[in-house]
């Protein structure tokens, strides 16, 4: 039983730290890609992240702590709190984008030299990932690179270990800047790709 | 402890003030996540330090960002830059307040550290054996990166941090490696660091 609720505590914090993360990557890529879409998406994970938290907090605060543990628990607070944080400053940097404000070249300069890099590839019939899921594509262990979100058509789809990858998906990943021709091949099935195609 | 440094201006390309920042904010939140995880006071300590740092460059990328604001079209192309270093400060004040929770010993609940650790895949550290094939190479020729999807992210050697090493930087056996990448590439360093595996593949 108390197990049991520890391990809501747990997965509520992961899905928390997860979020807030994804968030800041992908405001990240749609200041890079002036992407209106991508920056409405962190915009809705936004509202997510405050229910995602409220409901972390509720947990923590119903353990039935005794007076000793207090600080334990407090440190859980804190670290929930973070999480908003952060995902506060995604959304600041998704309304830079929102508002129409022309990205100035320093910040996609920026971006670009930072350690990490965000790309994205479409899977065509000849993808070995085609009907894959995300867990039996292992597409982190091939290239290094971390599907930040999956556009099919119009909708934007937050990856999943059960998410299963169809023929046309356009997988939009970060990663290590090393990895991102392994993740283009893989993901396009082709030796080169030949043109890079549009996000939108 | 606190010294408040006189921040002048210094003419400073915008660009590099801002890469800088936006580095070093991500990798603080690496760090200071790792430090709650492994209840690490001394790599809580670093955080605070470099979010010192992150706050000198701010106040420098703001001096130079309004210096560079000579009419209202610069304004409206500069406040984006000006937004995105603010948030690269709140990310940077968010990994010292976790790193503020290791210091005074506020703590997180065992149970809940201990299946975090389990879950949280990304991080980890490993302590190079005197054995490890990994003792005396540079990163360069070990190309983590590349070879098993791995990036070390900072490395204590003693009391000492070498945070974001560069390059040529050299392993010695005794480091504790503080690294980041996918789960296998994280088992695969454990490995080649402890001495089991004494294959570097690729």
């Amino acid at each position: 039983m108390i197990e049991e609720h520890f391990q809501r505590i747990v997965d509520s914090l992961v899905a928390l730290k997860d979020t807030s993360e994804l968030m800041l990557d992908l405001a990240y890529s749609s200041l890079l890609l002036n992407s209106r879409e991508l920056a409405q998406e962190v915009h809705e994970l936004e509202d997510y992240v405050d229910d995602l938290h409220t409901e972390f907090e509720l947990l923590v605060l119903s353990s039935g702590f005794k007076q000793e543990e207090s600080k334990d628990f407090l440190g859980l607070i804190r670290l929930g709190v973070v999480t908003e944080q952060i995902a506060d400053a995604a959304d600041d940097i998704a309304h830079i984008v929102l508002r129409e404000l022309e990205p100035h070249p320093v910040l996609r300069i920026a971006i670009e030299e930072a350690d990490e890099t965000v790309t994205h590839a479409q899977v065509s019939e000849g993808s070995p990932l085609k009907d894959k899921t995300l867990r039996e594509a292992r597409i982190a262990d091939e290239t290094g690179m971390w599907i930040l979100a999956i556009r099919r058509g119009k909708r934007c789809i937050r990856p999943k270990p059960d998410t299963k990858i169809e023929v046309g998906d356009i997988l939009i990943a970060s990663g290590y800047a090393e990895g991102e021709d392994d993740f283009k091949r893989l993901v396009s099935g082709r030796e080169e790709s030949e043109e890079s195609i549009p996000l939108f | 402890m606190n010294e408040w440094e006189r921040i002048e201006y210094k003419p400073m390309p915008v660009r590099n003030l801002l890469v800088e920042m936006k580095n070093l904010s991500e990798l603080m939140l690496d760090l200071a996540y790792s430090a709650a995880l492994f209840n690490s006071s001394e790599l809580a300590e670093d955080v605070l330090e470099l979010e010192r740092r992150v706050d000198t460059l701010a106040y420098l990328l703001k001096m130079n960002t309004m210096v560079a604001a000579r009419n209202p079209r610069d304004a409206e192309a500069l406040i984006g830059v000006s937004i995105v270093a603010s948030s690269a400060n709140k990310i940077s004040d968010a990994a010292g307040d976790i790193a503020h929770i290791v210091i005074r010993k506020i703590g997180i609940h065992p149970l809940v550290r201990e299946a975090f650790e389990k879950v949280e895949e990304n991080l980890s550290r490993a302590e190079v054996a005197p054995n490890s094939v990994l003792v005396d190479k540079t990163l360069e020729e070990l190309e983590f990166a590349a070879r098993i999807g791995i990036d070390i992210i900072a490395i204590r050697r003693g009391k000492e941090w070498i945070i974001n090493p560069k390059n040529h930087e050299l392993l010695l056996k005794g480091d504790v490696l503080i690294a980041r990448g996918t789960p296998a590439g994280v088992d695969e360093l454990k490995n080649l660091a402890e001495g089991i595996s004494r294959e570097l593949e690729g």
